[in-house]
């Protein structure tokens, strides 16, 4: 298993440096390689402003630039059975992310089987990880619904456990007249060595280092009817094992994480309605007495309805629940227990959008939500509890262009 | 507090226009394909082993999943641009997929690392000659523009 890791987390790196080869190539490479190497990228600026609370910088009565996207991919067909891939991305989000430049992903995928009903192989490398309808593509405002996606399911603040993960993934896919199933199987180990990870485990940052075991990582994908349904489920295993560092209060704990989402969606014409549903499982043992032990059961769901009503123009509706224990819904126990605010143990978010695409290449976004509770707010950006309030409005602008 | 009423005025506006559209939304029925537009075929390199497709094989060959021909000739798709009338009816009519659910499939792919886009071309004519010349091309046109240079994929 160490051995399978250690040759896990190199992948990537190969798979970078090849793709920085190709790159370096470029011109003449995609010549040679007749027209299958392909460059896209996207660049995406936000402004967010709030009437109290910080989310995504110092927005509180100002307004926050500290939201930022921006990435370029390659792409290298080799042959029609393997793809090369990988993708620098920057992503500024406030405390949480300072935007320096990672390798989102790098992989080698190879499609070793292939008929005309269906398909299937294998993909090694640094992976986007499987996680409900829109993760593969979070930071890509293009392919989201909404400037943030919903916050329940697709935490900002605990991106790096989901974002993507060192390993390989098993794939397979039947296209069928009843429409198209599609099953995926990763173990990768996902970044946890960075402050923004161990500040939303424990909510300070502590001496040591959080070490993932390998993360197994099923979904199931049903699409009929030429995607007019998409149903999808997700099952996610996190195994976070603390290594205590110098004059560590903590002890060597461990986390365990393990979200079930259940995704629907219904795509007509000009409409389409989405759902998720997460249940997720949390653990914490053995940190000792200055992080006690605790078990629970967080819920999160949304429904969002989103309407094209002119060719380039379209609106959306959505409400999205948090609930970082379901036992203790109001948050009224962990209050009495902690003196930390009851309405810091979940967040209920009306969202409003409204999308303007000025050509194919270049969209402009606004979006305002409504929230109740404080469960999905960052620590970095929020640094003094007292100073969080149970009700706060949020308007977002944002402009996208792709290439 | 000016800046508050201000923000509390632009929610107030997108909440009812986003109401107003939800109320359109459930108001409308599901819109369905209209039959008067002209038949489109796919069309395919003149020496490509197959003569008929089924219909789920068609669309993952245009969602970029399918990327061999039986005989293991490498698949090469063309497209017209997304808003050129001719995609929407060949979209809806022959794959029975909504040209903007294609382009989400393709940019989820593009940015997982997982595919590629197809080739876009800018016209019929453009399409004829790219898929009369390149081994394992697939394509669309209408079927009044078909010439004897390709050959027309039947669907199963």
């Amino acid at each position: 298993m160490y051995v399978f890791s250690r040759f896990a987390s190199l992948l990537p790196r190969i798979a970078l440096l090849a793709g920085s080869f190709i790159s370096a190539l470029s011109a003449s490479a995609a010549d040679l390689a007749g027209g299958d190497l392909k460059v896209h990228g996207f660049i995406s600026q936000g402004l967010v402003h709030t009437t109290d609370n910080n989310f995504l910088g110092q927005s509180d009565d100002q307004i926050s630039r500290d939201f930022r996207e921006i990435g370029i991919n390659a792409s290298w067909r080799l042959v029609p059975d393997i793809q090369l891939s990988a993708e620098l991305l920057s992503h500024r989000a406030g405390g949480t992310d300072d935007g320096s430049v990672r390798v989102d992903y790098g992989l080698v995928d190879w499609n070793a089987f292939s008929s005309e009903n269906g398909r299937a192989g294998l993909r090694v490398g640094r992976l986007k990880t499987a996680y409900g309808l829109y993760n593969k593509t979070r930071d890509v405002t293009f392919t989201r619904p909404s400037i943030i996606l919903p916050q329940s399911i697709y935490f900002e603040r605990t991106r790096n456990l989901t974002v993507s993960a060192d390993g390989a993934e098993l794939y397979a896919e039947r296209y069928g007249e009843a429409g198209s199933l599609t099953a995926s199987f990763a173990l990768g180990k996902p970044k946890t060595k960075t402050e923004a990870a161990k500040v939303a485990l424990f909510l300070s940052s502590p001496p040591g280092e959080l070490e993932p075991r390998l993360a197994p990582d099923l979904q199931l994908l049903y699409e009929g009817a030429g995607n007019r349904y998409r149903l999808a489920f997700t099952a996610l295993q996190l195994d976070l094992s603390y290594r205590p560092g110098a004059a560590d209060r903590l002890r060597a704990g461990r986390f365990r994480l393990t979200p079930l989402i259940f995704s629907g969606q219904y795509n007509a014409e000009r409409w389409s309605l989405t759902g998720e549903y997460a249940i997720r499982r949390t653990s914490v043992s053995n940190f000792g007495p200055y992080f006690p032990d605790s078990h629970a059961v967080g819920q999160s769901y949304y429904l969002q309805a989103s309407y094209q009503f002119a060719p380039q123009w379209e609106v959306l509706l959505r409400y999205d629940a948090f609930y970082a224990d379901m036992r203790d819904r109001s948050g009224k126990a962990f209050a009495a227990a902690t003196r930390q605010p009851a309405f810091s143990r979940f967040a209920r978010d009306w969202t409003a959008g409204i999308r303007f695409d000025v050509t194919p290449e270049f969209m402009l976004r606004a979006e305002y939500h409504h929230v109740t509770g404080t469960g999905f707010l960052a620590a970095q950006d929020n640094p003094d509890v007292r100073a969080l309030r149970r009700q706060w409005d949020m308007l977002m602008l944002l402009a996208s262009f792709r290439f | 507090m000016d800046e508050h009423l201000a923000i509390k005025f632009v929610g107030f506006l997108v909440r009812a226009v986003a109401l107003y559209a939800l109320s359109l939304v459930l108001l409308s029925a599901n819109g369905k394909a209209q039959s008067a537009e002209p038949s489109m075929v796919a069309i395919a390199f003149p020496a490509t082993s197959e003569e008929a497709v089924a219909r789920a094989s068609l669309r993952a060959i245009f969602g970029m999943l399918l990327q061999k021909w039986p005989g293991d000739t490498p698949v090469k798709v063309f497209v017209l641009r997304d808003d050129a009338p001719d995609h929407a009816t060949f979209s809806k009519t022959v794959l029975q997929v909504f040209p903007h659910q294609l382009r989400m499939a393709w940019d989820r792919q593009v940015f997982s690392g997982q595919g590629q886009y197809p080739e876009q071309v800018g016209s019929a004519q453009e399409m004829l000659a790219r898929v009369a010349t390149t081994p394992g091309a697939i394509g669309y046109v209408k079927a009044s523009e078909v010439t004897q240079n390709v050959r027309v994929l039947k669907v199963r």
